[in-house]
């Protein structure tokens, strides 16, 4: 295959912005889009609430600078701040060329974009269109990828970066539909494949795919990770099955409330009540039902989120999804009643190590949105900053690809390279020695994650659930593909995903154990303070003979001193 | 509180299974599990494929209703397996407890529950499914378009579609003729042609009224009615319609001929004059190369309708007529009021 240029693995809001602003940037560029799924399924569309800018529409008071002081304090302090101030002065630019492409936001009385208040936000700068927004931008970016002629590789599955001495030369990936792999020699790589949070599988509100393919792959390559020990648990997941209720659902006015009848809130943050920030929030619930102030229930204790004083008219106008996967997944209907809700893995904070321009450490290849570490939000990402992250530095990377990519040559993938790929998966299907199923796997995974280096952590439970990792990594090296056919293996699919996500799961626990203080999302219950002293640092991680090697970096200060957040 | 126990009963799944490397044709797999009440058909298929048979393929993403990936048939309907409840489907059983599982139609099948997705995206596409802003590209970014709220409830539900491709599946039309725009390629059309923002009306409009474009809708509904976002496809369906009568004229296409022709008889007779029908709307080469057989069957088997001169007016054609009139006024003055 002729080399590319630019070949971005994902077609989220990240992928789509990069490729879309490389060939703005410059048009004569050869760019692929490697995807597996349809660029219009991706979990963006799953993002329901909305973009933070600080647009003013709303709040003629805001100001950038304000969105930049939230967004590092809700970070614990651990964000980059000058990463931060890029991501909130691009943000009212990159609002207005969504508007001018066509996405269909919200709009307020006087005609301009609407804006809504949102956890942890001084001002009410969150920029949507009903409950819908991550789906109306996914599908404006994909209509713009279409109408350029962006060339797309669509269900395509990324196997492995192909390095050589240190030097990028493309990447290898199998054609779904035909099981068939094959090479792609590229000058940059810019990964754009989301999260990791779905390795806590039935506690985690994110899609099937986000195994943090990205991740795992570069990680591999020798490229580090960086804060992998931080993920978000939402509070608002429905009961049984984890998925998500907005936080819009808060925004416009719900209330939590525990067993007693009581908006419980106001013990933890008195003057932002539900509206305080995700990790917060989240430990509040978490504690409500240790005291023993939950509801019960066939799946597990959990709090009730009442929109019923809402009106049915601003439930069926601005929150219809949400009533609609209450009444599919819950079989209750919020205008009528409260919608049981817990806590739910739902973003991954930590990803490839980047700078502010979507540069890795290894030359030719970037990386932008859920599945970069910039870092803009620290040990705690606010609602609304990770739409608007996955633009802004989406655009960045794809800009920054597109400037760089004459500097390095594309490598010849040879076909042994290729061939050595394809044995290792063959080798996966033989009977001899194979035998673990990988769903039960995946299931045990995500149980000792949830319980072990879940909302509240300590090193005992930790320990045991760094053990419990690498037992089912060795129990993995045993797990059988059934399928044996080429065409849409969704079989091998599903555990090449799951070995992304157990190496993934590795650095998260052990990153867990050495971050001996409470920060943000990671909360230890044996170090329930936040230590600056020793901590105010981000955790690396680099892939030596199988397993992480634990690095650190330095924080990048600003205008903003280190203070003791409250809310 | 004591330990609650859902309801839980055996349900068979008749899946379509097709693997191209090795099948001629699909045939069905029957796989009975055990099912708790509350379980959606997307759960039952994983528990099937983590638990009874790994090959059994079909596509599946955020199981939250957004994405679009799992559309499939159940019990003969396009619809969703993430947002369809198993114990809803079992009065709507032919065979008594066993669910149907079966591809998307219209869509060429690639391997058992999934369909290849690109002839959906050509058709994006070829028809110019996008804004394409009257914003010069190096002035973006510096302000936002002012939209009032009532030009974004045109558009606001049509921006719902998620394109899981149930619409297409059901459409009647698509099914004879593959080459078909399809409904959700007309609703997205539509969408984009209400928006001001859009500088490609014209040429949007003039690849719609083309072969295979909006006239050759029959109005079946099925696509409303199957639309897993209740999406009134049919209401962007009509409004494409309308726009191209109102912005081109009656010059186009068959299907617009086929409307003006109906334009004239009814004020004449309350009726339609059905004998010249296709020589109006298709011309008299088209009509006698593709009719004449089909016209000689009809004299056998004396089908014919009557030639103009015999058709009788309709009763209460007076009435009839003032009412059309008012209704053609009425139109005319919305029209120049729009303008």
């Amino acid at each position: 295959m002729k080399p590319f240029d630019i070949v971005v693995v994902g077609g989220g809001g990240a992928g789509l912005y990069a490729a879309m602003e490389a060939m703005k940037t410059n048009p004569s560029l050869n760019i692929a889009v490697l995807s597996k799924v349809y660029p219009n399924r991706s979990h963006t569309s799953a993002a329901q609430g909305g973009a933070n800018a600080a647009l003013a529409n709303k709040a003629k008071d805001d100001t950038v600078e304000m969105h930049v002081f939230d967004t590092i304090k809700g970070s614990d302090y651990l964000a980059d701040q000058d990463a931060a101030e890029v991501l909130c002065s691009e943000a009212p630019k990159i609002i207005r060329e969504l508007d001018n492409i066509g996405t269909p936001w919200s709009r307020m009385d006087d005609k301009t974009i609407a804006q809504r208040p949102f956890g942890g936000a001084g001002r009410p700068r969150c920029c949507y269109c009903a409950d819908k927004t991550g789906h109306t931008i996914l599908q404006t970016l994909y209509e713009q990828c279409l109408r350029k002629g962006v060339f797309f590789f669509n269900e395509y599955f990324v196997l492995n970066l192909s390095v050589h001495d240190s030097r990028l030369k493309g990447l290898i990936a199998m054609n779904m539909q035909t099981g068939k792999i094959e090479a792609f020699p590229a000058r940059t790589v810019i990964f754009a494949t989301g999260g990791y949070a779905k390795m806590y599988w039935n506690r985690s509100s994110n899609a099937a795919g986000n195994s943090g393919d990205g991740q795992a792959i570069a990680y591999r390559a020798g490229i580090p990770l960086k804060d992998m020990e931080f993920v978000q648990f939402h509070p608002t997941g429905l009961r049984k099955s984890g998925l998500l209720v907005t936080e819009g659902a808060r925004g416009e006015g719900g209330y939590l409330i525990n067993s007693e009848g009581e908006r419980f809130m106001s013990r933890y943050a008195p003057e932002k009540m539900e509206l305080g920030p995700r990790d917060l929030v989240s430990r509040s619930i978490e504690t409500e039902i240790l005291e023993g102030r939950g509801f019960d229930s066939p799946a597990g204790q959990c709090m009730h989120l009442d929109l019923t004083h809402l009106g049915e008219e601003l439930i069926k106008s601005r929150l219809p999804q949400i009533r609609e996967m209450s009444m599919y997944f819950e079989g209750v209907d919020p205008i009528e009643e409260p919608i049981p809700i817990r806590p739910t893995a739902h973003y991954s904070m930590g990803g490839i190590d980047t700078d502010i321009f979507g540069r890795t450490p290894m030359d030719g290849v970037y990386a932008a949105g859920e599945a970069a570490c910039v870092s803009v939000h620290g040990a705690n990402r606010l609602g609304g900053n990770s739409l608007l992250e996955i633009l802004v530095f989406g655009r960045i990377a794809g800009h920054t690809a597109a400037e760089e990519a004459h500097r390095f040559e594309p490598g010849e993938i040879s076909p042994a390279e290729v061939q050595s790929s394809e044995e290792k998966l063959r080798e996966l299907m033989k009977p001899s020695g194979h035998y673990e199923r990988y769903g039960a796997l995946r299931e045990e995974l995500g149980q000792t994650l949830a319980l072990n280096v879940g909302i509240f952590r300590e090193a005992s439970k930790i320990e045991k659930g760094i053990a419990d990792i690498r037992e089912l990594k060795e129990r993995f090296t045993h797990v059988r593909v059934f399928d044996t056919s080429d065409v849409f293996n969704t079989n091998l699919f599903q555990v090449l995903e799951l070995q992304n996500m157990l190496d993934l799961a590795e650095t998260v626990a052990e990153g867990a154990a050495v971050r001996e203080e409470s920060r943000g999302s990671h909360t230890r219950t044996d170090f329930p303070k936040r230590d600056d002293e020793k901590w105010h640092k981000h955790t690396t991680y680099t892939y030596v003979g199988g397993r992480p090697q634990i690095g650190e970096k330095p924080v990048t200060m600003g205008k903003y001193e280190l203070q003791e957040r409250t809310y | 509180m004591g330990e609650h126990k859902e309801e839980m009963r055996d349900v068979t799944f008749r899946i379509t299974r097709f693997n191209p490397q090795v099948d001629n044709k699909p045939y069905f797999d029957d796989y009975t599990i055990p099912v708790e009440k509350g379980i959606t058909v997307l759960r039952a298929l994983n528990y099937i494929k983590e638990h009874v048979d790994a090959t059994v393929t079909f596509r599946a993403f955020c199981q939250a209703g957004i994405c679009g990936s799992c559309g499939m048939r159940i019990n003969g309907i396009s619809k969703l397996a993430c947002t369809t409840q198993v114990w809803d489907e079992l009065p709507r059983c032919r065979v008594p407890n066993v669910v149907k599982v079966e591809p998307l139609r219209n869509m060429p099948l690639v391997k058992d529950l999934i369909v290849d997705m690109d002839p959906m995206v050509d058709k994006m596409k070829h028809y110019a499914n996008w804004v394409e802003s009257v914003m010069p590209e190096e002035r973006m970014g510096e302000k936002e378009f002012l939209i009032a709220e009532e030009e974004f409830q045109q558009y606001d539900k049509a921006t719902d579609c998620i394109l899981c491709a149930s619409c297409m599946s059901e459409c009647s039309i698509l099914r004879a003729n593959k080459e078909y725009v399809g409904p959700a390629i007309l609703l997205k059309s539509q969408r984009m042609n209400v928006d001001s923002r859009d500088g490609i009306h014209d040429k949007r409009m003039a690849a719609l009224v083309k072969d295979h474009g909006v006239w050759d809708c029959t109005h079946c509904y099925r696509c409303q009615e199957t639309c897993v976002k209740s999406i009134p496809i049919m209401d962007a369906i009509h409004g494409v319609r309308e726009d191209a009568l109102v912005s081109r004229g009656v010059k186009d296409t068959s299907g617009a001929k086929h409307a003006e022709a109906f334009m004239e008889d009814l004020p004449k007779k309350g009726k339609l004059v059905e004998a010249t029908l296709p020589i109006r709307t298709n011309g008299m080469v088209w009509t006698l190369k593709n009719l004449l057989p089909m016209a000689f069957k009809m004299i056998i088997k004396r089908r014919t309708p009557p030639p103009p001169p015999l058709v009788k007016p309709a009763k209460g054609l007076k009435k009839f007529r003032e009412e059309f009139n008012e209704m053609s006024e009425h139109i005319k003055r919305d029209r120049k009021e729009n303008q």
